[in-house]
């Protein structure tokens, strides 16, 4: 069932394009991977697609609902994780998952024990009386997380959703995601710099660069695409890289380099390289 | 229904609720260093019209006051938009624009509300002695809307923190020192008359001091002072759309 359908977005600053002609669409229990430079315009699709942006053109539709003439029906299957933290820090954990819940129109009746139990889900729950400011980084993008999901959207955007946090601190993020995809059902589409989030996260990923989607697949798929295995050889200064479907063809073809060599399994960076020959997190 | 209002509303008065103290105080002082400096200062023994200055001063203040409370919603609105984003909830929740502004208004006026009544306990103890007419509620209502539709239309057109102060300076400053607070504008020249009856505040003040003087409230300046709110109403609403994505 299609969740939503993303037809031929354009955004325009200025003279820059900063969505060009981008179509996509999400099924239910989708986990989807926007994954580009910075730059390259995943937050203003993002934002396009949850009404903070004006799309110069195209169409967008939620459950077959068209967002620009039924928008107040749209947002309330989508939840969204910003880029930057807006968790309210004079207010405490609670407070803002309440403001959440009247934005929502979650019953009076249900609110506490909602918000009770989305606080367990982050464990967050011993925080809960505690204002947002004592909160560290982590904490405030649990919360973030979790106060997109107490109102239980069809589909949760994810954008950036653990840039600027520490190693330990993603890998527990990417449990907290994984989970909510896969316990609440909630399709989600992620934007992410980091190949290795959308590896480990995502089922498809499209890769977008000046604004446009350059290619899409499963992980597997796109690194398919090009060999899954490459062979580097440092010549000089530089390295020269082939592509092998197989290892076995890799350390077929090692015994010919002449300068120290190594074999890696490839990269969603890769897929980038060999499409745009820059790298994403240049 | 009134989901938006009402989720505003409460996060305005929970953030409000934890700083109350600081900012009633803050309110005060200015209200306060007037009274002493051109009350009894400057304006001891001096009559206007018949009453004396310090009669004449304190409804001034209250507009001057309540005119500020009310506008700050724009720098607060400024804070939220371009600093912590909260504004960006508002934008993406399922709620309608109308009850942005009028969750927003709501809480702009009732910061105008308790700034007056922080007037009116300084002016008792002061001893100045006003005579409140039933009139003054419908006046500080419009008044206080006037402001903070006013404030909520200028948060949402300016780019930046500096345009802000911009409009502070060279609109709310100029009308605040002008528009009949301190003296009456028919001492102006009829150039600067002319411009001040362009200014909502003039009316305010007007109604507001014979609301609380005992003299004939003029029932055209209230309809004006509607006039203004509708207006600022509306632009605030226009204003919110068009940050709408």
């Amino acid at each position: 069932m299609e969740i939503l359908t993303a037809n031929r977005l354009i955004k325009q600053y200025g003279k820059k394009t900063a969505v060009n002609d981008v179509s996509f669409t999400i099924n239910a229990g989708d986990f989807i991977g926007l994954l580009g430079p910075n730059g390259a315009g995943k937050t203003t699709t993002i934002k396009m697609l949850t009404g903070l942006v004006k799309g110069d053109s195209g169409s967008i539709f939620y459950n077959g609902i068209d967002f620009k003439s039924q928008p107040i029906e749209c947002k309330r299957l989508i939840g969204i994780v910003p880029q930057h933290s807006n968790v309210d820090k004079d207010l405490t954990a609670y407070e803002n998952l309440y403001m959440q819940a009247i934005f929502y129109s979650i019953p009076t009746n249900q609110r506490k024990n909602k918000i009770d139990e989305i606080l367990d889900f982050a464990g967050l729950i011993e925080y809960r009386d505690k204002q947002v400011k004592t909160f560290s980084g982590g904490m405030k993008r649990r919360l973030t997380l979790i106060r997109a999901l107490l109102h239980q959207p069809k589909i949760l955007y994810l954008d950036e959703p653990t840039v600027g946090l520490d190693p330990q601190i993603r890998r527990s993020m990417w449990e907290l995601i994984l989970r909510i995809n896969q316990q609440k059902l909630t399709s989600i589409l992620l934007t992410t710099h980091y190949i290795e989030e959308a590896e480990r996260l995502c089922g498809k990923v499209m890769i977008i660069n000046n604004g446009k989607i350059i290619i899409e697949g499963s992980p597997e798929q796109l690194k398919g695409g090009i060999g899954h295995f490459v062979l580097e050889e440092f010549v000089d200064d530089a390295i020269k890289e082939d592509f092998f479907e197989t290892k076995e063809d890799a350390l077929t073809h090692i015994k010919d380099c002449v300068n120290s060599c190594k074999i890696r399994e490839a990269s969603l960076e890769d897929v980038f390289i060999k499409l745009t020959g820059k790298r994403i997190n240049a | 229904m009134l989901n938006g209002f009402l989720g505003i509303l409460y996060r305005e008065f929970s953030v409000y609720r934890k700083k109350a103290g600081k900012q009633i105080l803050a309110s005060s002082i200015s209200p306060l260093l007037y009274l002493i400096a051109f009350g009894y200062g400057f304006g001891r023994n001096v009559d206007v019209g018949g009453i004396p200055y310090i009669t004449f001063l304190v409804p001034g203040l209250i507009a001057m006051s309540s005119l500020n409370q009310s506008f700050s919603i724009a720098q607060e609105l400024n804070i939220t938009r371009f600093y912590f984003h909260i504004f960006d909830i508002y934008l993406t929740a399922p709620v309608p624009p109308v009850q942005i502004v009028m969750g927003e208004a709501v809480y702009g006026m009732f910061k105008g509300f308790l700034s007056a009544g922080i007037i009116f306990i300084l002016a008792y103890i002061f001893g100045v002695n006003l005579i409140i007419s039933p009139l003054f509620f419908p006046a500080i209502i419009i008044h206080t809307l006037i402001f903070t539709t006013l404030g909520i239309t200028v948060a949402m057109l300016v780019r930046d923190h500096g345009d802000q102060a911009t409009v502070n300076n060279f609109i709310i400053t100029p009308m605040i020192f002008l528009c009949g607070t301190f003296f009456p504008v028919d001492r102006l020249p009829a150039i600067m008359k002319t411009i001040v009856y362009i200014l909502p505040l003039t009316y305010s003040s007007k109604v507001i001091r014979a609301t609380l003087t005992g003299g004939d409230v003029d029932y055209r300046y209230l309809m004006i002072m509607s006039g203004f709110a509708i207006v600022f109403f509306i632009t605030a609403l226009m204003a919110v759309k068009r940050v709408e994505g």
